[in-house]
Parts: C-alpha cells; structure tokens; sequence
C-alpha cells in the first residue's frame, strides 16, 4: 500500500489508496493527489462512492455488542466475576508439602467407578460403626442429662419459640414405656431434655412439634410420632395425633399419625377423623390407610369378626352395653356407606379396589 | 541514580496525592502507580475505566456472552498479574489493548480450529425478527429508503456477516478495532505488536474479502 508522493497520477495507484481515502487514513499529500485525480476520472470517483456506501453500510450495521448488553448487565456481571477472581489471586495459596494416601488418591483418580463402588461400601461400613457407637455411648449421656435436669420446666413462651434440633431414642428395642427420649431443643438458650413419656415435659415438647407441624421439619414430626405411638391412651397425646392426622401438611406425617392410632380405633372421635380422612384427604396412600384403620376397628366392635357387622344387640345385654351396641352399629353404618361412596367414587383406583375388598372383608351388609 | 530518586519522589507524591484524592478524580498515570504498589482499588478503577470498550471489542469478536466474558476475565487478569512490568514506555491503554487483542486472536483461532465452534449468526436472528433489522433503525433518519433498496440492505448484512467470519482473526481484529472502536491505523499497530503498514495490508484485505463477498449484489 506503500505510495511515494508524486505517484498518484494512474487509477491504478490510486485505486488501492481509496479504502484509506474514505476512512481517512491518508497522509495530506497522498489526500491532496487522490483528490487532484479524482477531479478528473469518473470511474475512480464511482469506486469511491463504492468505497463510501460500503461504509456506511458498515456503520449502520447492528452490533453484537449492542444486541448481546445493551443494558450493561454482562458488564456489571463480569465485573463482578472479574472481582471475585481478583480476590482468589489474592488469597494465600494453600501448600500441599504432605499429601496423605497419594497413592491410593492416583488409584482412585484414573479408576472412578471402582472408587465410588469403595467410598460407598467405606460409608456403609463407618456409618453402622458409628451409629452402634453413639447407640452405646447415647444411654450414658442421656442417663446423665436425666440427672442434671431432674424437672424442668418448659414454659409456653420457650415451646413457641424453640425449634427441635433432633431427637433420640436410649434403647429403642426396650419397652417403650420405659425407653428414654432425649429431645434437643434450640430456642434463645439451647435445652435438653430427657426422659420418658411419662415425663410431663418431653411429652409437651413431643406433642406440641406434632400439633404445629408447619414450624417443624416433617422428619423431626415423624420422630416426635415414633415415640409417642405408645401412649395414644393419653388423651393429651391422642388430641395431638388427630391433629397431626387432619392437619398436617406432610401425607406421611399423616399416614403416620394414622398408624400410631391404630389402638385408639374404637374411640368415637379417632373414627370420626378416619371418615373425615377417607372423604377430604388428598392423599390415596393416607385414605388407604384410613380404610384399613376402619376395618381394623370394626373387628374390635365384633370381636366375633366383621361378619358381625350388622351388630344385631343381644337380647340379654345390660342397658349400658346396649347403648354401646347400638352406638357401634350406626357407626358401623356410616363406615360401610362411606367405604361404599369411596368404592363408586374415589379418584384413585387403588382406593377404589382397597375399599371394595375391604367391604368383602367385613361382610354383606343390607345398606344399599 | 538521579533519575532513580526522581522516579521515588514522584511515586512518593503520586502516593500523597492519591491518599486525598477521590480514585475517579486520579489521571490513569497515578492510578497505574497506585495499582503497581498492590493498591487493589485502583486497580479497579483502572479497569472500570477501560472495560466497557474491552468487553465491546470481545463481545463484537466473539459474537457469545460465555466467549466474551472468557476473554474479558482473562486479559484482566493478565493485566493484573504482568501490571510490574508495565514502564510506561507506552499509554496503558495501548498495553492494555495489546493483552486484549493477543487474547482475542487466541480464543478466535482456537475457535477457528473447531469447526464446530463457530459463533451463531446473529446475523440470521435479526433477519427472522424483522424489529432487530438495522434498516428499521434508520427509518425516521433516512426517509427516502425505498423497499427494494431495504431489501438490499438486510442481504448486504447478511453477507458481511457471514464474510467477516471467513477473515482470519487478525483481519478480523483489525477491521474491528479500525471500523467500530474508531481507532487510527497507527494505534492498531501499536496494540498488536506491529507496524502500520502491516495493518494497512490487513485492512485492506479484509475490505476486498468483504467487498467480493457484495459483489454479486452490485
């Protein structure tokens, strides 16, 4: 592209300096001599318009960069990236003089299928070391705290504002009457307490997680309806898991505290919620637990079998105990129209078939 | 030695004068010092004062968000690691933009090693979303456009679109740094390491390369 000044006078000296010329790249004395020449020649002067439309179209291109942060957004970001990186450079690096089990980390860097296969079997094997460890060690401490905090008393103000750090058993496979429960609270002042249901305290902190579930994490409800299944006799109990039964959000915390029922079947109010349950649960699991629930409490009317379910009162029967008959066959009723409901109209086949059977189970019944 | 206590004195002043000035207030010369002493804040301030245009010139190159920011960090970063040898026998600006333009040329020619790699056509998306095209910006200011002439605007885009990925990265680069960041031939040359002569040449076939790809369109 290299002109001497006094060459210009040929197209062919002039043409190549054009693309320059538009976008005034040219010193003044190969300006002054391009211009001199295309005063004169026609067709250099069409190149430059040439020359000068391609410009513009040039110009008046979209840009990437206009299209891809108009805003300035990727440039805050990268900014910000930039910044972050900046910081990491400027972090002390960490020397590695010693590096334990090189050897085996090589081994398992080139082979990592073999080495996942081993790091889960490591796992298995340490985490059921130290699970029997903890159970061995957890009756000690638990004894200990049962000492320390012979009676406490948890206030209302401290149970509303505490949340449940975790929850463990002394010796799960004892009676559970007598199994000690330690409950780990966290709220302004960390407690813990220990004891067995028959401790006033723990079974206030355990009903009261399951009777407000939605302050609670769903897996710490479900520990809190492990321990207390025992004791649905205890009307303070039994309140919390019809509760937790209706109300709870979690469909296995409700399947659940179905469960821990199972006992407490023959009570009118723990029925009413099992046809509650079949008729408004959203869950087919939970209202196929409910139906199971109600068969099994129909057996306890008749212990003569479901067979009996037409609970015919005996003619000898004292007036109390015919109350009781007669109180039992309309419940009956109202279990075997509601199973019947659920047969021709759940959404779910399964209940559909599992109210169907359960129906066989408990007999013909006249209430078509 | 001298020149060695002057060179002292001045850091040493540059240095008072910065602890009472404002970062934005310092001219680039004294932020440079600054930043050479380890003073982070600086530094950043360096780089907020150059970046946009940086990440212009990459996002322009590199036509991806995830490219252009590759390179945006990773000339900073080069910057900052090499930013003692700097001896202001240059602008900072002109070093700068040598990492910049040596980092660009890298990502673009590794990119022109994967075929498969290649950045998307931006110039197709605007052609299918018919408010992108540039001839509809330039309504309200040229009026007299006729349709057929429109018609022949968004193929002439089209083209230079797809001509400017057939350029190598360095006439790539130069027709970048030459056509949307403004700068002089000289400049170029100085950010890539070579004469203006060179960049002429570069310039020049990068015209004509986009200029056949119009051809047929004349």
């Amino acid at each position: 592209m290299k002109s001497q000044p006094g060459d210009l006078r040929r197209c062919a000296d002039v043409a190549p300096l054009l693309i320059f010329y538009s976008c005034d790249e040219v010193t003044l004395e190969e300006r002054r001599q391009i211009e001199a020449h295309l005063a004169a020649c026609a067709e250099c002067r069409a190149q430059l318009n040439q020359e000068e439309e391609f410009g513009n179209a040039l110009a008046s291109m979209p840009q990437a960069a206009d299209e891809l942060d108009g805003s300035g957004k990727l440039l805050a970001q990268y900014r910000s990236e930039l910044s972050e990186a900046l910081d990491d450079l400027a972090a002390p690096p960490v020397h590695e003089h010693w590096q334990p089990f090189g050897g085996l980390r090589r081994w398992m860097a080139l082979r990592p299928a073999w080495s996942a296969a081993l790091l889960l079997v490591l796992g298995a094997v340490l985490g059921r070391q130290v699970l029997q460890w903890f159970s061995a060690n957890g009756s000690a401490s638990n004894a200990a705290a049962m000492n320390v905090l012979a009676a406490p008393r948890i206030t209302e103000d401290q149970l509303s504002k505490m949340s449940v750090a975790g929850i463990n058993w002394s010796n799960p496979s004892s009676d559970p009457d007598t199994a000690t429960v330690q409950v780990r609270m966290q709220a302004e002042q960390p407690l813990v307490i220990s004891g067995n249901l028959d401790d006033v305290d723990v079974r206030r902190v355990l009903t009261y997680v399951i009777a407000n579930g939605e302050r609670f994490d769903p897996s710490v409800r479900l520990d809190c309806l492990d321990a207390l299944k025992s004791h649905t006799s205890n009307a303070e109990v039994r309140r919390a898991l019809l509760a937790a039964a209706r109300k709870d959000q979690n469909p296995g915390v409700r399947m659940k505290a179905l469960e821990a029922l199972r006992d407490a079947t023959s009570d009118p109010s723990v029925r009413e919620v099992l046809l509650e349950t079949l008729n408004h649960d959203a869950n087919p699991g939970v209202r196929i637990e409910a139906v199971n629930l109600l068969v099994h409490s129909l057996e306890q009317v008749s212990p003569s079998g479901p067979d009996a379910g037409s609970a015919e009162p005996a003619a000898d029967a004292a007036p109390q105990d015919l109350q009781a008959v007669v109180a039992a066959g309309s419940s009956t009723e109202r279990v075997i129209r509601a199973l019947q409901e659920l047969r021709r109209h759940d959404p779910n086949p399964y209940v559909r078939l599992r109210s169907a059977a359960a129906l066989r189970q408990i007999g013909p019944q006249d209430l078509q | 030695m001298a020149l060695a206590n002057d060179a002292g004195r001045s850091s040493a002043a540059q240095a008072a004068l910065a602890a009472v000035t404002s970062l934005p207030d310092l001219d680039e010369r004294t932020l440079v010092v600054q930043a050479q002493g380890g003073n982070r804040a600086a530094f950043e301030e360096l780089v907020r004062r150059f970046d946009r245009d940086v990440l212009r010139l990459a996002l322009n190159l590199m036509k991806r968000p995830e490219d252009a920011r590759d390179v945006y960090q990773e000339a900073f970063l080069k910057v900052y690691r090499n930013l003692h040898r700097f001896r202001f026998e240059c602008s900072f600006y002109t070093w700068l933009y040598r990492i910049v333009t040596n980092v660009c040329l890298d990502h673009l020619r590794r990119r022109q090693a994967r075929p498969e790699d290649q950045a998307p056509d931006l110039g197709a998306n605007h052609r299918e979303d018919g408010v992108r095209d540039f001839f509809e910006h330039q309504k309200e200011h040229r009026p007299a456009l006729d349709p057929e002439r429109r018609y022949i605007g968004k193929e002439i885009q089209a083209r230079i679109a797809l001509a400017m990925e057939r350029l190598s990265p360095r006439e790539r680069i130069v027709f970048e740094m030459k056509h949307y960041q403004g700068l002089k031939l000289r400049a170029i040359g100085d950010a890539l390491g070579t004469t203006e002569e060179t960049v002429k040449n570069s310039l020049f076939r990068a015209t004509r390369k986009l200029r056949n790809e119009l051809g047929g369109l004349r």
